[in-house]
């Protein structure tokens, strides 16, 4: 019982949060509703037992990733936008009320018999909370071990978006 | 409704999915299309726990190894589109959307 | 599991390219107050291409074998994509070369760019499990919407890296978010557990929400209709080479991984025959359609690539039955090499003549190319050459690639898309000889119209390129050998 009414909370917080991204003119309080957003999902990933990675998303995106891109903003001096025609075309309407009801008939359909809400089978971290699941020694040994290939692809990735990134801002060449 | 099972969080997940898309497609600033992008990687995070926690074999936790790569891709990508960002802006003094598309023909 | 240092020779081109790419970053770092004469850069990058080239062409013999427990494979296929990626490194970076040192805008950064890309591009060539296709993914794309936005001189690069960042990312995102059905529909992110669990035939919303929402991403990035709406802007903002090595190295990279994502993930009960076949008469059709008004040249070599992705398709949807897919992913890898060395070519002639172009302050219209055989016959020559084997005229690469590909699709009972992709072919020879013509044919309008400096290494590069082009052509056998012992992969 508790477990729902947090469930509502946390989604009715990501839900609200996600849309002041699209509703706001103004840049900044997009963003900060967007670190609302994120708080909010980190509730969400504690209640499906992923601990580590709640932790991991407010410290990495929404303590650095947003930070960053409040600094843009600030740096930038960026206004409201200009209030004008919201580049809505009818196409781009269709296309939006495809994509939703898409995304709806998708969710909808998992509710189909391969994924029961209730069942003793289907809940696995409840049966083994006791034994870490989601903590930082579950998630580190399958980072470290079985993951090993992408782990080391990541570092070349961070390289690659450091130069990336000072190449491209740093003035014309 | 009082129990919550894998499909109510593939169902956050898609509002947040279509949320992402629709900022996406209809803002005009050039950050805050970054952060309609942001919505959908963090759409996809969400199903990627949620699958693990309901679908996979029992101790395993792939699917938050998944969520911590897509984490590190977000801020490796929000890095150099920032970055690209200030390109724009250093050349063309505005980073709408709509004033920045000389090259159509 | 224990890492088994084994297993890194496997992935041995992608690691010299990397280390190669390290080696000029802490280079330039070291020799800075020394005033480096830049131009080793290129020529390192170009020996480490090398390097690469002949790593992967080494590892051809050996056995398919899985590397780190499943997260990648060693098999021919990816040998030669490998091999198609480190080539088309090569020859960019020649041409690259006196490219930059033309605008004085040499610098190790973009060379390492370029070398990490190529890494990024082998590694995604070898990927069977999603997580490693996604990181690959991004850091081949990462470092190429750096190489877009190099030359920032002006409003073009800027703008074409700027619009490829925004719909790059976003076709990731979407790839991601089609990762996340995938897993939930196998409970692992291994192609080969998807395979299992489609064959089983169990979870079947979530695999085809899935498989269309992975081939979305990817037709993005391989220009297939209706996600193509990039590809023009891009390849005009960018710097030539920058231009041909993506036409080039981007395509093969990303052809490689749809087709080892829908063949080895999905299989024949993903049933994802249909929508490779209408994206491919889409993009054929609209690829051509909109590259006969162009007037520019590198804007109708751009739609030009959408037409020739659609021709890759068909070679893809050819793979959907059993019985010619190694037949069909041979014409691929034949079509992919091709295609690879005629668009590096034809863009670096487009680069030479930019930059005499911007020198002499001349418009980039198709009227700038004329009386071009007068004054630079073996330049004219040369790109005579490459729009007649991107129009698919014998006895050139592109007609021996046309065939087999139109053929693996004959032999799959697609005969109505082989018609059409010949039709289209058909038109396509409208837009490319024009080029021939003006080259060749119209007279210049005016007297010493096109001046500047001698762009030598590009030559070289074109000369190259020329040469493949003309030995696929004629004698496609050890090309057509090497494509088949790649294709091999899939002639179960």
């Amino acid at each position: 019982m508790a477990e729902a009414v947090l469930f509502y909370l946390f989604a009715a917080g990501v839900l609200a949060g996600g849309s002041q991204v699209v509703l706001r003119r103004n840049p900044i309080y997009g963003a900060v509703s967007l670190v609302g957003c994120f708080f909010f999902l980190a509730g969400i990933y504690v209640l499906l037992s992923a601990h580590l990675i709640a932790i991991l998303q407010v410290l990495v995106y929404a303590g650095a990733v947003m930070v960053l891109f409040v600094f843009v903003i600030m740096l930038l001096n960026l206004k409201e936008e200009e209030l004008g025609e919201l580049r809505f075309t009818f196409w781009k309407v269709v296309g939006l009320v495809a994509v939703l009801a898409t995304a709806a008939v998708i969710a909808w359909r998992a509710l189909g018999p391969a994924y029961p809400s209730t069942g003793p089978a289907r809940d696995n971290a409840i049966l083994l909370a006791a034994e870490g699941f989601g903590g930082v020694k579950a998630v580190g040994r399958t980072l470290y071990l079985a993951a090993v290939l992408p782990f080391e692809l990541t570092s070349l990735l961070l390289l690659v978006a450091i130069v990336a990134a000072v190449v491209v801002a740093k003035g014309k060449i | 409704m009082t129990s919550i099972g894998l499909p109510h969080f593939l169902i956050v997940g898609a509002a947040l999915f279509a949320l992402g898309m629709i900022t996406v497609v209809t803002r005009r600033n050039a950050v805050g299309i970054l952060m309609g992008v942001e919505l959908i990687l963090n759409a996809a995070n969400v199903n990627f726990i949620a699958f693990n926690h309901y679908v996979e074999g029992p101790g395993k936790v792939t699917g938050q190894v998944f969520s911590i790569f897509v984490i590190v891709l977000a801020a490796a990508e929000a890095a150099v589109g920032l970055a690209i960002v200030l390109a724009i802006y250093q050349t063309f003094r505005t980073i709408d959307v709509q004033e920045t598309d000389t090259l159509r023909q | 599991m224990n890492f088994n240092p084994g297993d890194l020779y496997g992935v041995l081109p992608a690691l010299l390219l990397a280390a190669g790419a390290l080696v000029l970053l802490t280079s330039e770092v070291f020799l800075r107050p020394v005033e480096p004469d830049r131009r080793y850069q290129a020529w390192v990058a170009a020996a480490f291409a090398f390097a690469g080239l002949w790593a992967s062409l080494a590892q051809l013999g050996d056995p398919a074998q899985p590397l780190f427990a499943g997260a990648a494979v060693s098999d021919g296929f990816a040998h030669i994509v490998a091999a198609v990626v480190c080539a088309a490194l090569f020859l960019s970076c020649i041409v690259a070369f006196s490219y930059l040192e033309s605008l004085r805008a040499t610098r190790g950064e973009f060379y390492a760019l370029a070398l990490f890309s190529a890494s990024g591009m082998c590694l995604l060539a070898q990927a069977t499990d999603l997580v490693v296709i996604f990181i690959s993914l991004e850091v081949m794309s990462l470092a190429v919407y750096a190489l877009c936005a190099y030359l920032r001189r002006g409003k073009r690069p800027a703008e074409a890296a700027f619009k490829y960042f925004i719909l790059g990312s976003f076709a990731s995102a979407i790839f991601l978010y089609g990762a996340a059905f995938a897993f939930g529909a196998s409970g692992s992110t291994r192609l080969a557990d998807l395979a299992a669990t489609v064959r089983s035939g169990s979870a079947t919303t979530l695999v085809y929400a899935s498989a269309a929402l992975l081939a979305a991403g990817f037709a993005f990035k391989v220009a297939a209709v209706p996600f193509h709406m990039w590809v023009p802007d891009v390849y005009d903002g960018a710097p030539a080479p920058v231009t041909g090595f993506m036409a080039a190295g981007v395509k093969a990279a990303a052809f490689a991984t749809l087709v080892r994502i829908l063949v080895s993930g999905y299989g024949e009960g993903g049933r994802w025959r249909g929508l490779i076949v209408a994206l491919a008469y889409l993009t054929m059709l609209v690829g051509n359609l909109l590259a006969v008004p162009q007037r520019s040249v590198k804007r109708m070599l751009a739609y030009s690539s959408i037409a020739h992705a659609g021709y890759l398709l068909v070679a893809v949807a050819a793979m959907g039955t059993s019985a010619p897919r190694a037949d069909a992913a041979g014409a691929l890898l034949f079509y992919l090499a091709s295609y690879g060395a005629t668009v590096i070519g034809a863009f670096a002639v487009v680069a030479i003549i930019e930059r005499k172009l911007a020198l002499s302050g001349l418009g980039d219209d198709l009227s700038s190319w004329a009386g071009l055989s007068e004054k630079h016959p073996a330049l004219a020559a040369a790109m005579s050459l490459f729009m007649i084997s991107l129009a698919g005229v014998p006895p050139t690469a592109g007609f021996m690639a046309k065939l087999t590909v139109f053929r693996s699709a004959i032999e799959a009972d697609l005969v109505p898309l082989a018609i059409f992709g010949v039709i289209t072919s058909v038109a396509g020879l409208y837009y490319y000889l024009r080029v021939v013509v003006y080259v060749y044919m119209v007279p210049e309008a005016k007297a010493d119209a096109v001046q500047g400096g001698r762009l030598l290494s590009a030559g070289l590069a074109i000369a190259g390129c020329a040469l493949i082009v003309l030995w696929m052509g004629v004698l496609p056998g050890s090309f057509a050998a090497l494509a088949q012992s790649g294709a091999a992969v899939f002639g179960r």
